[in-house]
Order: structure tokens, then C-alpha cells, then sequence
């Protein structure tokens, strides 16, 4: 098994180790409750190094990556479908040639000619396999940057305020530092970082993304510096309540902001049909897509492709996901499968209504005890509200689809207001 | 995760091999998991029992324990009469991690025959059991 430049840490620290995309990662460290929570009121801070970049760069990187990727560069930022430009990033997914999900990626734009890839553990090689068999004549160099990128995320509401206590330049950085945006670069030459760095002299890539739905960074560096920049954050979070965070923790905020697992709520089936279709270049009366690219054709020939939908319980309580976990419908018949199914601790009802820990108009006293949630596959449309039951074995829950989950995140907020 | 020497595994209990723990109270017994087992588990939010007046076999399940990471069943150490389940869990699941010896025990049986306590483990037993 692999391990990250933070293994000796985690492991000195009391953390629950497990493994995950091939590294040995932390699931928690004290209580993977509180650590959520953290995220939601604090701050929280994870070792996302298992995590793999991939360069591609040349005059027709930005071909490669219209040929690939399931975004439409040219038209996927903000609501008005603008161009991206440098310094901006975007979600989008690689498709094989039947529409099936490869990997999930955040793109970074560096300049014209070079962009970066953000896929998961251990897919580095994967994507870098992929798009070199999709270039054909293109001029382009792609360059698989597993485990030559140390990453550490930092996300919750005090994410900014500790952030400014380790940057050289703060102000300058944090200056117009919209969502989905970045600055810096990882690699130390003058053009790429200029002054972004860290108090140390480190160049950063500092991203205003994560995988919480709240706000806050992934920072990207140089991997051997990462015990360095954990014990920076560290003390500069101490009197924000700053906490070590583990995947326990990573996997029930991105639940609870409805965001998807790569290989568990998307993977090698058509990519439609779920929450995340956003990232399909579809044109205005989605008919069709606003450019050709792998795995397109696919998708708009695609006939009775399962629907996905995020599901919210009645309570925190669970049912395992294993190949025998069941969605029926209200008569018993059954309907698809569970694709993920965990509690966010830091959400609960009152009087009908989901409030979070971190919601400005929850009840006095509002406690949250925490909600079950996740995702469903299943072979029919079904509506907003609607309930059906989990089944495992002889347990089982009673849950209703939604279109959201944990209310109130913070992901977008201006960084202005979070200084 | 708390390595093996820092296990607290009390003299006056037996353990299952499910890492449930028994234990001896005058004519009842009363039954948790050890704390391999909470350790293991993680936060425990969330414990179902079963009402009082139910019987169970030995090994059958009588509950489930949920984690944040997981839900896991709970077996009987000894079958007989569940006589009183802890209350205190419904608010608290959180006793089972912090003191899963004490506060976070779950129900008190009373048992068809004793002496199937003598088939549980021992703390050594049960020691040589954690060390695979």
C-alpha cells in the first residue's frame, strides 16, 4: 500500500487507518462527528496527497481537453456559459466511448497552452493513459504527476482567516478570489508563482475548491514539504479551532453537498440522468451538446439509462452498502441499488424542515442529531419526495428522494465576507 | 486507533468473538462491546435494542450498534430474558466509546443456564484472539 508524506503523522496522531485508492489513509483521527462538524462551524483540515495531477500542455492541449473532457471550454463558466480563461477551474468528468465515467477531474486553466487535470487516488496514470490514446496527431505533452504533488485541503468557514496567517501576500491573493478560481503554481519558477507562496517561500497552487460544498481551499505544493505546511496550518488554525480531518469525515460532508464518489455514484454506466449532468455541454433546449467529444455520442443515443437520485432519512440511521442492499418502492417492488448511503452529522429536522448546525435561522436550541443520506440508482423516474425503503438483510429504512441535502453550505459564499 | 497494550480490558467480564462483553451480576448479566470493538467502530450514534421481556438465544442477534462508518449487529453472549436495556444510550450512544465498560453497557440478561459464561473468553483468551 502507498502512503502519503503525511503517513508518520496520521499514524503518530492516533488515526484509524484504512486504505483507499491504494494509499493508507486516516479515516479519523478523535471522532469522525466532531471532525465533520469542525468543517461545518471551524475549520477542518485533510490529506488529500493520495489525490493525482496530470499536466497537459502544448499548442493543442486545449483541443485535447474539448476532444476528452465533458466540458465545453469555451462556454462553461457561470450561468452565462462564458469561456474558460486562466486562473479559472471547472468540474466536468472523462467519458469512454459508451458514456461511461473514467474519472471525475477538476480542470485548471495555467495559461492557454497548459492545463491541469485534479483526478483521484490513483487514477494519475488511468487519465494520462487515456487522453494519450485520444490525441492521435495533436501536439501535446501529457504528463502523469502521481505522487509528485503534495495536497492539503482546507475547508469551513475559518478557512480564509487561517489561510492569511501562513500566505506571503495575502491581500493580494485573496483580491477577487471568486469560487472555482486559483492562483500560483506548485512548480517554482517565477512566471508560473509569482508572489504566491507561502511565509516560508513555498509556491503554492491555491485553489478556492474542495470536496466539503463548504468554503475553503485545496492547496497544492512540492510533496516532501507537506509535514511542514500541516504543522503551519496546524498552529496558525489553533485559535479557530482548526481539526485534522479524516475520509470519514471527507465522505459524509461530500454526501451532505450532494457531491458525487468517482467508481461509486458515477462510473461505468452512461453518465445522464443524475445530479451532476451540469457537467454535460448540452446546448440551451438540451437537445443535443455544444461540441463532439468521447463518450458523447454515446450519451445522446443512450435508451433507458438509470436515474440517480440524492435521498434524505427520517433519522441518522444507515443501512450497509453491499451488493445485497435493495431500494423498493412503497409496495415492496424493487427498484435499483444504493450507490452510497452515510449520515451527515451536522444536519437535522425541526418542524419538517432540515436545518444545519450551521444555519442562520435553525430553532433555539436546535441540536442536530444527524440525517442518512447518499444516492440511489434506479430503473425508474421518480419525484422529488417521494419515499422508498433501503433494504439490507432484515434492516431496513424508510428515506425520500430529494434534490438537496444539507442546507446553508457555504462553498460560495464571497471571500470578502469570510475574512 | 488504540494499539493492542492500550486495550482496557477488564479482569471481571468474558468476551465473544464478536467482541461483545458479559458480565456477572449477581443473578443477572449484563452485556456492551469491548473497546476493541468501539475503537474499531468509531463514533457511535445510534444503538438499538431491544425491548425488555424479549428472549433470545445464545448467539442470536439482540440489537444493532451504528458508527459513523458503519452498522454492525449485536449477539447475545448468553441466551435468556432481556430483564432492563441502558435508556441512557438513546441520548447518549457516545457512552459506548467513552466508557464502554460503565455507562455504555446495553442490556441485563437473565440467563437460561450460567453456565454458558464459562464457554466465553477470558480477557487472555480473548488477548490472543485480538493478536490474530
Amino acid at each position: 500500500m502507498k502512503k502519503t508524506p503525511l503517513h508518520a503523522w496520521h499514524r503518530n496522531n492516533g488515526a484509524n487507518m484504512a486504505e483507499f485508492g491504494g494509499y493508507e489513509m486516516p479515516l479519523w483521527y478523535g471522532s469522525a462527528r466532531d471532525e465533520h462538524l469542525s468543517v461545518l462551524t471551524k475549520a477542518g483540515m485533510f490529506d488529500t496527497s493520495h489525490m493525482a495531477v496530470v499536466a497537459v500542455e502544448g499548442g493543442d492541449a486545449f483541443a485535447l481537453l474539448q476532444r476528452c473532457f465533458s466540458r465545453d471550454l469555451t462556454r462553461c463558466v457561470g450561468a452565462l456559459g462564458k469561456p474558460l480563461v486562466p486562473g479559472l477551474c471547472v468540474y466536468g468528468v472523462f467519458l469512454n466511448a459508451s458514456g461511461g465515467v473514467v474519472d471525475d477531474a477538476i480542470v485548471d486553466q495555467v495559461d492557454e497552452r497548459r492545463y491541469l487535470c485534479v483526478v483521484n487516488a490513483g487514477m494519475g496514470g488511468v487519465i494520462a493513459r487515456h487522453l494519450s490514446e485520444h490525441a492521435g496527431k495533436l501536439s501535446v505533452e501529457i504528463r502523469d504527476l502521481t505522487d509528485q504533488v503534495g495536497k492539503i485541503d482546507l475547508q469551513g468557514p475559518a478557512s480564509a482567516r487561517i489561510l492569511k496567517k501562513v500566505l506571503l501576500d495575502p491581500d493580494t491573493i485573496f483580491k477577487g478570489m471568486r469560487y472555482f478560481s486559483f492562483k500560483g503554481h506548485f512548480e517554482d519558477s517565477p512566471a508560473a508563482t509569482g508572489t504566491v507562496r507561502l511565509k516560508n517561500g513555498l509556491p503554492v497552487l491555491l485553489s478556492r475548491t474542495g470536496y466539503t460544498g463548504e468554503f475553503g481551499f485545496e492547496i497544492f505544493f512540492e510533496p516532501s514539504r507537506a509535514p511542514e505546511v500541516w504543522e503551519m496550518l496546524l498552529d496558525a488554525g489553533a485559535d479557530e479551532g482548526i481539526t485534522p480531518c479524516g475520509l470519514a469525515a471527507r465522505d459524509s460532508l461530500r454526501a451532505g453537498a450532494v457531491l458525487p464518489l468517482s467508481h461509486q455514484d458515477i462510473g461505468p454506466w452512461p453518465f445522464l440522468r443524475n445530479p451532476w449532468d451540469f457537467a454535460l455541454p448540452y446546448n440551451d433546449d438540451r437537445t443535443g451538446f455544444t461540441k463532439d467529444f468521447v463518450g458523447g455520442e454515446a450519451l445522446l443515443n443512450a435508451r433507458d439509462a438509470d436515474y440517480t437520485y440524492p435521498f434524505i432519512g427520517n433519522d441518522l440511521r444507515k443501512v450497509p452498502v453491499t451488493e445485497e442492499t435493495a431500494v423498493l418502492d412503497a409496495g415492496g417492488n424493487p427498484l435499483g441499488t444504493v450507490l452510497t448511503c452515510v449520515s451527515d452529522m451536522g444536519i437535522g429536522k425541526a418542524g419538517g424542515k432540515v436545518y444545519s448546525i450551521a444555519s442562520a435561522d435553525k430553532p433555539e436550541g436546535f441540536t442536530p442529531r444527524g440525517l442518512s443520506c447518499g444516492f440511489v440508482k434506479v430503473a425508474k423516474a421518480l419525484k422529488t419526495g417521494e419515499t422508498i425503503e433501503l433494504r439490507e438483510g432484515r434492516r431496513a429504512i424508510t428515506v425520500a428522494i430529494t434534490y438537496d441535502i444539507r442546507p446553508d453550505r457555504t462553498a460560495r459564499v464571497p471571500i470578502q465576507s469570510m475574512l | 486507533m488504540k494499539e493492542l497494550n492500550e486495550l482496557i480490558l477488564p479482569d471481571d467480564v468474558r468476551f465473544t468473538e464478536d467482541h461483545e462483553w458479559a458480565r456477572r451480576e449477581g443473578e443477572t448479566v449484563r452485556v456492551g462491546i469491548s473497546d476493541y470493538a468501539q475503537d474499531q467502530l468509531g463514533d457511535i450514534v445510534f444503538v438499538e435494542l431491544p425491548e425488555a421481556g424479549s428472549t433470545f438465544g445464545k448467539g442470536d442477534e439482540f440489537g444493532t450498534v451504528e458508527s459513523v462508518k458503519t452498522v454492525s449487529e449485536l449477539y447475545m453472549p448468553v441466551g435468556g430474558e432481556v430483564v432492563t436495556v441502558n435508556e441512557e444510550l438513546v441520548d447518549h450512544p457516545e457512552y459506548v466509546n467513552t466508557d464502554p465498560y460503565g455507562k455504555g453497557w446495553m442490556i441485563e440478561v437473565k440467563p437460561d443456564d450460567l453456565s454458558e459464561m464459562d464457554a466465553l473468553l477470558d480477557r487472555d483468551a480473548y488477548l490472543r484472539q485480538l493478536e490474530g
